[in-house]
C-alpha cells in the first residue's frame, strides 16, 4: 500500500480529479464513493484531505465503520 | 427568525450556520425517510413481512412528525429548506433507505431499516454533543428525536435477533418524546 505524506493527504479532497482521502489511526482510506462524504463533508464538520484520529475520539460512531471504506494506505508518521 | 434566540445560541460559541446546515440535512433526512419507509410498508407481506408492518409504519409516522419538528427550528434560527424538493433529497444526511431488490426478503427489509435507524441516532447525537449546555432549545429537541429513533433502532435489531433489550411496541400516540415540539 503507498504510504502517503501529509501534504499528500491534504491534496486528496475530492477535487481537481483526485480521490476523497482521509486517514485516521495511521491508514489512509479512499471515501470517495461514500454517501456520508458527498462534496468531500461529513457531517458539516469533518473535512477530506485531513487526519481525522482526534476526530474520531469525539465522534458518536467508532472506527469500525470505516472497513465500509477501502483502506488505500498508510500516513507517514510525523 | 428569533433574533435574540439566535444570538444566545451564537454567544455560546456555536456556528449556527454549521448548526443550521447539520439540521437542515437531518430534517431531509427525515422526510425522504419517511418516503423510502412508504415504499418499504406497502411491500411487508406476508407471514414474515406482515410481522414488521406495524413497526415499520410507527417508524415511518416518527420520522415525518421529527421532519415537521425541526423545520420550526430551523427558521429560529434563521435558516430555511431548499425550494427545490430534488435538491432537499440529496442533502439527506442519511443514503435512501431504498426498497430491496428482493420486496420478499425480510431480512433485507429489516437491514434497510436498522441501517437507516443507525444513521440517524448518529446524527442526533452528533447533534446533541454540539449543542448540549450551549442551545438548549435544539438540544431538547434532538435529544427527543434521539430517544425516538434509539427506540426504532432496536425494535429492529431485535427482529435481526441481534440482542435484547426489552422495547415494547408504542402504548397509545405515536412520538412520545417529541409530541411536545407539535402542539
Amino acid at each position: 500500500m503507498k504510504e502517503y505524506t501529509r501534504e499528500e493527504l491534504a491534496q486528496c479532497t475530492g477535487k481537481d480529479g483526485k480521490p476523497a482521502l482521509i486517514a485516521a489511526y495511521g491508514k489512509v482510506y479512499d471515501v470517495s464513493e461514500s454517501y456520508h462524504w458527498r462534496g468531500g463533508r461529513h457531517h458539516v464538520l469533518h473535512r477530506t484531505g485531513a487526519d481525522l484520529t482526534a476526530e474520531f475520539a469525539r465522534a458518536p460512531h467508532g472506527a469500525h465503520l470505516l472497513e465500509r471504506v477501502p483502506a488505500v494506505g498508510t500516513l507517514q508518521e510525523g | 427568525m428569533a433574533r435574540v434566540a439566535r444570538e444566545m445560541v451564537e454567544q455560546a460559541g456555536i456556528n449556527v450556520e454549521e448548526l443550521l446546515e447539520l439540521l437542515v440535512s437531518n430534517a431531509a433526512a427525515e422526510l425522504t425517510t419517511y418516503y423510502y419507509y412508504t415504499l418499504l410498508r406497502v411491500n411487508l407481506i406476508g407471514l414474515e413481512g406482515e410481522g414488521i408492518k406495524e413497526i415499520a409504519e410507527v417508524a415511518r409516522i416518527e420520522d415525518r412528525n421529527h421532519f415537521e419538528a425541526l423545520v420550526p427550528r430551523i427558521y429560529e434560527l434563521g435558516g430555511s429548506l431548499p425550494e427545490k424538493m430534488n435538491d432537499f433529497h440529496d442533502i439527506s444526511a442519511c443514503p435512501p433507505a431504498s426498497l430491496p431488490k428482493d420486496p420478499t426478503d425480510t431480512i433485507a427489509m429489516l437491514k434497510v431499516l436498522v441501517e437507516a435507524e443507525r444513521c440517524a441516532v448518529r446524527g442526533y447525537t452528533h447533534v446533541c454533543n454540539m449543542t448540549a449546555g450551549k442551545d438548549h432549545r435544539t438540544y431538547d429537541l434532538a435529544l427527543a428525536i434521539l430517544n425516538e429513533e434509539v427506540e426504532h433502532e432496536s425494535w429492529f435489531s431485535e427482529f435481526l435477533g441481534e440482542g435484547p433489550s426489552g422495547h415494547f411496541m408504542r402504548r397509545g400516540e405515536s412520538s412520545p418524546f417529541v409530541s411536545k415540539f407539535l402542539k
